[in-house]
């Protein structure tokens, strides 16, 4: 066991999960001396009838104050005012959150407007702007990936500027996250699979990266062993109620660990081909988590190898040698990406070359690998990677993981 | 209660005397890099034309600025902050950490990945900046000294290496 001389760790999220997690709702409000909260949730969560389950939940035990899909597909300030308008037009006490990152991202801005009486969001921006504690929220992921239920981070765009803001605080952390099988139900195999195999690269990237530590560690590899063991069973059977709690439990677990321990190289790329070709993000990981294992190997091949155990079971990880878990953790990854592949009739891309968007068309031209390459360089997140990453390393895995050739090992520079 | 004396940290001046040289010299170096060195003058350019960073140890200091002038000529802008616009403020959470740092006990990545820094502003400008800090600590450094600050010790020519050492070392001196 690995432990750093220093380390910091928070999670003081109250996780409520369960196939009826959301009556428990008024009780959690009711212990944070609340009970008129705003809901706040979009488009897509609300036609999929998911808001309807929430409030039928919930409706005997509190008054909701509001109740609104009015959420982009990316936070904005513009609606993050208007949202604290319309909590206190209605005299809300706190807020739920119900849909993915961009929901969770809006619903905290909304929160720091209102807890602190302001009337413009930007002046907290950055870290350390928040002195004290926000409105009760509780938050409720719609899907399993991101772990923003568990994050101190929010981001928040001002589209007028041209700005991601990012806003960084404990208080950021909600008071209560609610793990739920129905809020995932109905989630496409697709995009269960590109969400889990985020949450997947959270705990991995967690676990071999610089910033691990024991807390981090025991989340991740928790996540990691609910996540191998339940995602193919969940595409092959949508409707796997346990499957579906396992996986929400397993992107909670990966979010409490990476939030904590940070991420790699796999985010780093990931996040550039996000912004220069509009891959979503879960596939991006899926496709770069072997290589950034590949990538790192020489620093840190007997952590990737302890992972072989949490992936593929007891049995494989006892007749696997030592010294070839690393490879075998890499191969595993691998093989359940061709895998979920075939389960999901090739919607589930393995490499970038075959990420199409909805109309077929391919998605990262590979003329456009430099730019993601140069992107990389601009973000936070390779500070945690054990290897470091100039201009030509990140080119080079990109390559790799548009043509889904594994990573010549020759090649990479060792530090 | 009785009365007790306040006790309270001491202001450790030996330690912070060693970490403002340090600090001081790493900016006149940054300053003699940016001329020198073709890879930091190109992570300048990219910053905006009057872009300001400050590297410190909370809570008082000591502090080391480095700015852009009107000119676009990278300018080590002294120790004082006060009044300032700072665009990235890096700051080592307190003298120990930063002695830890500054005595390559521990390296800039590993201090990071301990949560011993806190980084206020844009990411793209925190990524320059720490590439070009350990483009200096390269110039600076002894290769074994050197190897402990960095992640992955660089391939160079021998004159961008030594001679590019030499230089700096005489304009960081002499303050131009």
């Amino acid at each position: 066991m690995y432990l750093p001389e220093y380390y910091e760790f928070c999670c003081r999220v109250k996780i409520i999960a369960g196939h009826d997690a959301l009556e428990k709702i008024p009780e959690a409000l009711e212990q944070l001396h609340a009970g008129r909260p705003l809901i706040i949730t979009d488009k897509g969560v609300s036609a999929a009838g998911l808001a309807n389950i929430v409030t039928e939940a919930i409706k005997d035990g509190v008054t909701i104050g509001a109740i609104t899909d009015d959420v982009p597909q990316d936070s904005s300030l513009k609606i993050v005012n208007q949202l604290a308008g319309m909590y206190r037009d209605n005299d809300c006490d706190s807020i739920i959150a119900v849909g993915g990152g961009s929901v969770m991202d809006t619903a905290k801005g909304v929160n720091i407007v209102v807890s602190e009486n302001a009337d413009d969001l930007m002046k907290f921006s950055g870290a350390g702007a928040l002195k004290k504690a926000l409105k009760p929220l509780v938050v409720i992921p719609t899907t399993s990936g991101t772990g923003s239920e568990v994050t101190l981070v929010a981001v928040v765009k001002d589209h007028e500027r041209h700005l991601k803001m990012a806003f960084v605080s404990y208080f950021l952390l909600p008071n209560v996250a609610i793990l739920d099988s129905r809020m995932t139900l109905t989630l496409p195999p697709v995009i269960t699979a590109a969400t889990a195999m985020d949450a997947m690269a959270h705990a991995v990237e967690a676990y071999t990266g610089l910033a691990k530590n024991p807390m981090s560690d025991a989340n991740a590899i928790a996540a990691i062993s609910l996540i191998s063991d339940n995602l193919l069973k969940v595409i092959k059977n949508p409707s796997d109620r346990e499957g579906r709690l396992a996986l929400a439990n397993g992107a909670t677990l990966a979010g409490a660990a990476f939030s904590n321990s940070m991420v790699g190289v796999v985010h780093t790329l990931g996040h550039a081909t996000g912004s220069v070709c509009g891959v979503p993000h879960g596939v991006c990981m899926s496709i770069l988590l072997p290589y950034g294992l590949e990538y790192n190997m020489h620093k840190n091949a007997h952590f990737t190898g302890e992972l072989l155990l949490p992936l593929a079971g007891v049995e494989v990880y006892a007749g696997t040698p030592k010294h070839l878990r690393a490879e075998g953790t890499v191969a595993y990854i691998r093989k359940m990406n061709r895998d979920i592949h075939d389960a999901t009739d090739g919607g589930h891309a393995r490499f970038f070359e075959e990420v199409r968007d909805r109309d077929g068309r391919r998605m990262v031209p590979r003329e456009k690998l430099e730019d993601i390459a140069r992107a990389a360089l601009d973000d936070g997140s390779i500070f945690y990677n054990p290897e470091e990453c100039d201009y030509e390393d990140f080119l080079m895995i990109i390559k790799a993981a548009w043509e889904g050739a594994p990573l010549d090992r020759e090649l990479i520079k060792k530090g | 209660m009785g009365d007790f004396k306040e006790v309270t940290a001491g202001n450790k001046p030996f330690k912070k005397a060693y970490v403002a040289i340090m600090l001081w010299f790493v900016g006149r170096a940054i300053q003699a890099a940016a001329r020198v060195d073709k890879d930091v003058k190109k992570e300048f350019e990219k910053l905006p034309e009057d872009f300001t960073f400050c590297l410190g140890v909370l809570p008082k200091g000591p502090y080391m600025i480095v700015g852009k002038n009107e000119k676009g000529r990278v300018k080590y802008l002294g120790w004082k902050p006060g009044g300032k616009r700072i665009d990235l403020d890096m700051k080592i959470k307190g003298i120990e950490a930063a002695i830890l740092m500054f005595t390559f006990q521990e390296s800039t990545t590993v201090a990071t990945a301990r949560d011993r820094m806190i980084v206020d502003g844009e990411v793209p400008y925190a990524c320059a900046i720490v590439r070009v800090l350990d483009i200096g600590e390269v110039y600076l450094l002894p290769k074994f000294i050197a190897r402990l600050a960095v992640k992955r010790y660089p391939v160079w020519s021998f004159s961008r290496k030594y001679i590019g050492r030499v230089r700096i070392y005489f304009r960081s001196i002499l303050g131009y």
